[in-house]
């Protein structure tokens, strides 16, 4: 009896002994990341085109990576020099700005992809006739600004398709494409593909849109940091771009459940609001697709080398290798 | 106990030819010797010769007096608009209290709405063109110069009104006679102002969207994170508001030569 009880209670201790190792997990298990403030800038404004970063933040994937994504908005131009100034780690800016900013020297890199097709596009009335960029010549076109993103795009597109940019009468109109479209004003508009076009359906003007995409691989919005936090903080770079492309994949796969984090974080977001933006959200993820998330397409970089130095932007080549790189990519 | 004129001659110092530039050359210094150390990067803070440079080049090419020139007419114009308004209006409501009492609120109202609010709506209204920078840069001149009307008209001495009527003189003779010579030192006084805020007008207007003009240049130069250009294409709106300025003060010391007589 003494010595059944003495195998009972041994083989009780054994079990209680395997319980509590199974409780405070294999030996080999790392301890959770200390999480840190991290400054993102993002331009311009909240808005549900930066869904990866809403979702990232609320399903804790940043927090999971060891940082906590403080987000801030500005002008991309300042945002690149707050970074290339080592003022703030991280920004989200286009790709042509890596360049512009290294030609003077700001030592601003790219290091995680996010569009892999540029953005910018052209919109016309349906019933105007323009369907291509040959059908602009002679026409009016109104462009936000003469720099950024939409300007580049612009220019690639006619560089492509060798069209004469004297050809075609520019208006710098500020970023009032779908009121002076809707007006009349302009006989077409250098817009954001998955942003105006829908606007302008939802206020009755079908567009046809040129996607500057279809013509030229361009490399477009991405994450930039300084090559002073690749080389004192990779590991911060790596978590970041890890995390980032984790969102950028969970925000594809489920829009839906995007835009439900679009909705804690972007102000302005009702029922008279939420079903615009969420298309704007859905056709900004066909943007997003490629075949390897986050990863840097060296032609694109190639080619917008090209269009900047054809548009006299760039004195210069510059050494591509150093402006973009994906070795911190997951 | 110092004497009044001891006292007079304290409240206006004469200050040696030789110190005038002294601030500025004092600031160069600074600002060159920032740049020499490296304390900021160039794309923060060119140096001076950068800035130089870039103001030469940019003079060379033609660009320079190509966005000039654009700006120029905007402030022109604008000015011209808002003190014609601003003229207008504030007479009225200097000789008729009733147009006061109904119209300044509704003035007062419209000129706490930020400029750089409104100039987005004036492009969709007027157009990107020339229009809704004079506009813009009106709209800037309008309130001072306004202002200025109403109280340098309001303030001739009520002595000198009865002496007119004494006199019999006609309305418009108390007018033309008397209130508008006596308005003037305050009313010019509204003008120097109104010349430097035409300037902001036209390039806030230009910042909304333009492709032409100093406003459009330093937006370009920001794309291009060219400092030295932002910094070359400022000084010269700075340039142009000193000018603006000293025509002003010009043309008052001309037109009331009687008054310092």
């Amino acid at each position: 009896m003494k010595i059944q009880w003495t195998w009972f209670l041994l083989i009780l201790v054994m079990i209680l002994s395997s319980a509590c190792s199974t409780a405070a997990g294999p030996a080999e298990t790392q301890p959770a990341p200390e999480i840190e403030d991290v400054r993102l800038i993002l331009p311009y404004r909240p808005d549900v085109q930066f869904a990866p970063f809403y979702v990232g933040m609320k399903d804790g994937i940043f927090k999971r990576s060891g940082i906590n994504l403080l987000i801030e908005h500005t002008q991309e131009t300042d945002a690149v020099t707050l970074v290339g100034a080592g003022e703030v780690p991280f920004a989200v800016v286009s790709g042509e700005q890596v360049l512009l900013a290294r030609a003077q020297g700001l030592p601003v890199v790219y290091v995680t992809a996010w569009y892999q097709d540029y953005p910018v596009g052209i919109a016309a009335p349906a019933e105007s006739g323009i369907e291509g960029p040959q059908d602009l010549e002679g026409k009016q076109v109104g462009i936000p600004v003469l720099s950024g993103a939409s300007y580049v795009g612009y220019r690639a597109l006619l560089y492509e398709e060798s069209l004469d940019p004297d050809s075609i009468y520019l208006d710098t109109i500020g970023y009032h494409q779908v009121e002076l479209l809707l007006e009349g004003i302009e006989d077409a508009v250098v817009i954001y593909s998955a942003n105006e076009p829908l606007q302008l359906e939802m206020m009755g003007m079908p567009v046809n849109v040129i996607r500057v995409s279809d013509y030229v691989s361009l490399a477009s919005n991405g994450l930039i940091t300084s090559e002073a936090m690749i080389e004192e903080r990779p590991d911060l770079v790596r978590a970041m771009a890890a995390a980032f492309v984790t969102s950028i994949k969970k925000s594809m796969a489920d829009t839906t459940y995007a835009f439900s984090a679009c909705m804690e974080y972007v102000d302005g977001l009702d029922e008279n609001t939420s079903s615009i933006q969420e298309k704007i959200l859905q056709e900004s993820t066909d943007f997003w697709e490629g075949e390897t998330i986050g990863m840097s397409d060296p032609e694109a970089w190639q080619n917008m080398q090209d269009v900047l130095l054809e548009m006299e932007l760039l004195s210069e080549p510059l050494s591509l290798e150093e402006a973009y790189t994906n070795e911190f990519l997951p | 106990m110092r004497s009044a004129t001891n006292r007079a001659v304290s409240r206006n110092p004469v200050v040696p030819g030789w110190m005038k530039p002294l601030p500025v050359v004092l600031t160069l210094a600074l600002w060159e010797t920032v740049t020499r150390l490296n304390l900021l990067p160039p794309y923060l803070l060119p140096s001076p010769e950068a800035v130089a440079q870039r103001l030469f080049q940019t003079a060379q090419s033609g660009l320079l007096f190509q966005h000039l020139a654009a700006t120029l007419q905007e402030v022109l114009l604008g000015l011209a608009l808002g003190l014609a308004a601003a003229t207008g209006l504030g007479t009225l409501l200097a000789k008729s209290p009733v147009a006061e009492k109904l119209l300044s609120p509704y003035i007062v109202a419209s000129q706490s709405i930020p400029t750089v609010a409104i100039a987005p709506l004036l492009v969709i209204w007027f157009g990107p063109g020339r229009l809704s920078k004079i506009l813009i840069s009106s709209l800037l001149v309008f309130f001072p110069v306004l202002v200025n009307t109403v109280v340098g008209i309001r303030s001739v001495p009520e002595d000198l009104h009865d002496l007119m009527r004494i006199l019999k003189a006609s309305p418009w003779q108390i007018f033309t006679r008397l209130e508008l010579p006596a308005a003037l030192p305050v009313y010019l006084g509204g003008v120097r102002v109104g010349a430097t805020l035409s300037v902001i007008g036209a390039v806030v207007g230009e910042f909304v969207g333009a492709d032409e003009g100093l406003g459009f240049l330093i937006n370009v130069a920001r794309g291009m994170y060219d400092t030295a250009l932002v910094f070359a294409a400022v000084f010269v709106l700075i340039a142009l508001a000193l000018s603006l300025y000293g025509l002003v003060s010009l043309i008052e010391r001309r037109v009331l030569s009687w008054q310092l007589n």
